[in-house]
């Protein structure tokens, strides 16, 4: 049996279903191809699963430690982890159930099975029912990433868990160990420190967050990761383990010399791997960078002019978000609409305690982009009257601007709610705001969103609600050294 | 075997469509990956079209003379290489399919990487997301824009003011001279036969109207003794084909006018009317007219003051050889700053050229002739050549074009002076 479509998408997550229900709005006739569930990693085992338990961790630790000072007294808390866990999964259904209400309304058609191209025309898929053949004029590839092992450790999901097995415990451990500092190691092992467990994090570099934040951010959250008795260890390679009983005793090169920690799961988050490995992309003439990220152009074209790539498989940054925008711009490029992936920036918001988000450049971006002289404007949560009624005081907004023109070239928050707040710096930065656009933009008191205005009034010198000295704002960048 | 179908792919430079010249193959034929199966012209060039893959030609969807817009449909085939079929005859060779696999995926990436139109928005470019989409759906490249708003940031209303300039500026100049287009009235028509003005007679019929309209020309003849020219090319030729080199006679008028024009550097010039301004050039690119088949086409060598005797006489060889058959790159027929139009070559004595818009001059050489010249006390036999400048008037006074022909003889009648010059 053979079916024959205008555009066959592979993979059903946030790339590729967002792009199967654009392509189908302008008329296409549409297929999706999806082998586990509707939605993707993120939303059944990714995003919004950990969302719903770092939410649940977040309420308990506001119960635990903060209730006290509002007058409140809670005696001992009791966590129903199989409730949790059934009602996280609620949460993760209803998302996927309307993903497959949203592909049904926009009549493509839904097929569950595993492809692999036999050519670059032709779409094998295993079905339940046997294998199908599937022609299209267009196909593209949305299968993503798959978390990513380390020899020695390979996920059995009983004692090696990835991120899928960490947001699906049966109970909450006694003691975990966390290999690798990444924002998802970062999100998992603060919330099931909330939630009782002793966490301990080994990192390979000498910072957290793989020095993609401003090095001021991953300062608050170190600060609040040890405040919360997180032990974390840099310079520290994890080398092999062993299970005797209930405990998992670890072998670990720290900075040099060896060490062991024991833990009763072992949590490895050192990153995702694009899935260019599978689905026989090289039958299709689908070419691959040496990092296993598909080539594609600005229009997430691959090397075939009709196979386009969107989302992890096709590049960094792994973002579900980026797999959307990516998504609805293939469904129009093939549409006939000539787009162009031409945003200035993509958000990158992490669910750490307290989050962290950003947008643009960071200060040492700035400085290989060539600027010399930026204005730099912080405002702490602190002097925010929202947050410290929230008891969420940590952090700030940082804005950095080209000096001369003003114009936004980045913009930092680490700090309650800063996943929400940073649309705006977002906005900011593909408008090409300047300082003064956000400053005499009326931001409504009281909310964590005046911190944006106030750290734009600080970059121009002048804050209202903290004491600056003058002429602070300004930083001369010092060009990189030569390479050597 | 699936059908696949060829598309006319987008040739860049804002072509849109193309005139079908000529099949490479035939229906049925088996071709290879990269295989050229048509020949296209344009109002640009004339181009090759390969196949990406190989197959066998079912069937060709136009017709010679048909013009086909970009993305049309060209001809479908049966995808499989010949090395496929042989797989299934022999047997023994079936052991092999990645290699087949491989061969099938390599080619693909030479002509299926479609360019991206206008190019993408740098990262420093100012322009909200609605206008950066804006500029693309009007095809305006908005890196090329300076914005007016704050910070140099382009508002919709820079793209659109871009676009209406650059319809009526140097991209379409013949549209702002609302040339009449006069029909023609026929009192024979059974004895005539119509064709379509279609292609690089389109263009050049364009170019020409636009030249003649836009420029004032004057021209200005005379007629140099080349007694010492003849000598040294005589030489230049015996020794140049020890490099395998035809040496002509043009690579010595390129020299002596590039030493001219140094000394009048306003031959090499442009005017930006829209500007209000001149624009004075600081390097030699040297168009050379030549006939071909097809019509005139002017193959440009760049930076030719910085290349040899022996180089230029390769470059004008190979450009020529490309102009005839239709294959010149489009950058090898753009940005020459001054021309030269070689007519003597076929005959006449004297011509009055047009000048190759935005250039402002154009050289025309004429046949040697060898004629009776009074020396003072007798008649010489003597090889005489006819050189013409044709100038524009707005830019270059006729004593100045004078002056410059005079100079340019001093030095084509004493190529040794070019010595002098030599890089």
């Amino acid at each position: 049996m053979s079916q024959k479509f205008d555009t066959v998408v592979v993979g059903a997550g946030p790339g590729g279903y967002v792009c199967a229900i654009r392509a189908a709005q302008l008329g296409q006739k549409v297929a999706i191809i999806e082998r586990e569930y509707y939605g993707g990693v993120c939303l059944n085992v990714g995003c919004i699963p950990s969302k719903a338990m770092i939410s649940a961790a977040k309420f308990l630790d506001q119960v635990q430690n903060q209730s006290e000072a509002m007058g409140f007294t809670i005696g001992s808390v009791k966590l129903d982890m199989g409730q949790l866990k059934s009602w996280k999964d609620s949460v993760s259904k209803k998302m996927a159930n309307g993903v497959e209400q949203l592909l049904k309304g926009n009549k493509v058609t839904m097929i569950m099975g595993k492809a692999h191209f036999e050519s670059d025309q032709i779409l094998k898929v295993k079905t339940s029912s046997g294998e199908e053949s599937i022609e299209a004029k267009n196909f593209v590839v949305a299968t993503g990433s798959r978390p990513l092992s380390i020899p020695g450790f390979d996920f059995d999901e009983k004692n090696i868990l990835s991120s899928t097995g960490a947001l699906d415990l049966e109970k909450v451990p006694k003691k975990i160990l966390v290999v690798g500092g990444g924002y998802i190691g970062l999100e998992i092992g603060s919330y099931l420190a909330k939630l009782g467990t002793e966490v301990e994090i080994l990192e390979a570099g000498d910072t957290l967050l793989s020095g993609i934040c401003e090095p001021d951010v991953v300062q608050v959250i170190e600060r609040k990761l040890k405040k919360k008795a997180i032990k974390l260890h840099y310079k520290a390679f994890a080398k092999g383990y062993v299970k005797s009983g209930k405990n998992i005793t670890v072998t670990a090169d720290v900075k040099g010399s060896s060490q062991e920690f024991t833990a009763d799961k072992v949590i490895v988050t050192v990153g995702r791997k694009p899935n260019s490995d599978e689905m026989n992309l090289s039958a299709a003439g689908v070419e691959v960078n040496p990092l296993g990220f598909v080539k594609v152009d600005k229009q997430m074209r691959t090397s075939k002019s009709n196979i386009f790539a969107i989302g992890d498989i096709a590049g960094q940054p792994m973002l579900a978000h980026k797999a959307s925008h990516e998504g609805v711009l293939v469904a129009e490029v093939l549409s006939g609409q000539n787009r162009v992936f031409d945003a200035k920036t993509v958000p990158a918001v992490i669910f750490t305690d307290p989050e962290v988000a950003s947008v643009g450049l960071t200060e040492k971006q700035c400085v290989e982009a060539g600027y010399e002289n930026i204005s730099v404007g912080k405002f702490p949560f602190g002097a925010n009257g929202k947050a410290v009624s929230l008891q969420q005081t940590e952090g700030f907004v940082k804005i950095l601007a080209d000096s001369e023109s003003h114009v936004v070239l980045g913009v930092h928050i680490v700090g309650p709610q800063a996943s929400n707040l940073i649309s705006e710096a977002a906005l900011a930065v593909e408008m090409g705001a300047r300082l003064e656009d956000l400053a005499l933009t009326i931001h409504p008191h009281p909310t964590l969103g005046e911190t944006m205005m106030e750290a734009a009034e600080a970059a121009l010198g002048h804050a209202v609600h903290i004491i600056q000295k003058p002429l602070s704002h300004k930083k001369k960048l010092q060009p990189q050294p030569a390479e050597l | 075997m699936s059908q696949i179908e060829l598309n006319l792919p987008d040739i860049g430079e804002g072509v849109t469509e193309g005139e079908m010249v000529k099949w490479l193959v035939s229906e049925g034929d088996q071709v290879e990956a990269d295989q050229p199966v048509a020949e296209i012209m344009t109002d640009k060039a004339t181009v090759e079209v390969p196949v990406a893959r190989p197959g066998k030609i079912t069937s060709f969807k136009v017709n010679v003379g048909d013009m086909i817009p970009v993305g049309g449909t060209m001809l479908l085939m049966e995808a499989g290489s010949a090395s496929a079929q042989k797989t299934k005859e022999e047997p023994a060779k079936a052991t092999k399919p990645e290699a087949t696999t491989q061969k099938q995926a390599a080619p693909s990436t030479q002509t299926q990487s479609k360019e991206i139109s206008p190019p993408v928005a740098e990262v420093t470019v100012l322009a909200t997301p609605a206008t950066r989409r804006l500029a693309r759906e009007m095809n305006v490249d908005i890196n090329q824009i300076t914005g007016t708003g704050l910070a140099g940031r382009v508002s919709r209303e820079d793209v659109m003011n871009y676009q209406k300039s650059s319809e009526s500026g140097s991209a379409a100049p013949a549209r702002t001279l609302s040339i009449p287009s006069m029909n023609y009235q026929t009192f024979n028509g059974d004895l005539e036969e119509r064709v379509p003005l279609r292609g690089i007679r389109k263009k050049i019929a364009a170019n020409m109207q636009m030249a003649k309209q836009v420029i004032p020309h004057f021209t200005l003849m005379d007629e140099a003794n080349v007694t010492e020219l003849v000598k040294t090319r005589k030489q230049a030729k015996e020794a140049g084909a020890a490099y395998g080199v035809k040496v002509t006679y043009l690579p010595y008028i390129m020299k002596a006018l590039i030493a001219t024009v140094r000394e009048y550097p306003m031959f090499n010039a442009s005017i930006d009317d829209e500007a209000g301004e001149i624009v004075n050039k600081n390097y030699f690119n040297i168009g050379f007219a030549a006939d071909t088949p097809t019509g005139l086409m002017v193959p440009v060598v760049h930076n030719a003051d910085q290349k040899n005797i022996l180089q230029l006489s390769q470059e004008i060889t190979t450009l020529a050889g490309k102009a005839r058959d239709g294959k010149l790159a489009l950058n090898e027929m753009k940005g020459a700053t001054i021309t030269i139009t070689n007519i003597g070559s076929i005959g006449g004595s004297y011509a009055t050229p047009i000048i190759n818009h935005p250039e402002v001059a154009i050289l025309g050489m004429y046949k040697i002739v060898t004629k009776p010249v009074w020396n003072g006390s007798e008649f010489v036999p003597t090889p005489m050549m006819n050189f013409t400048v044709t100038a524009d008037h707005r830019l270059i006074d006729g004593a100045v074009a004078a002056n410059f022909l005079k100079a340019f003889f001093k030095k084509i009648e004493n190529p040794s002076e070019l010595f002098l010059h030599m890089v």
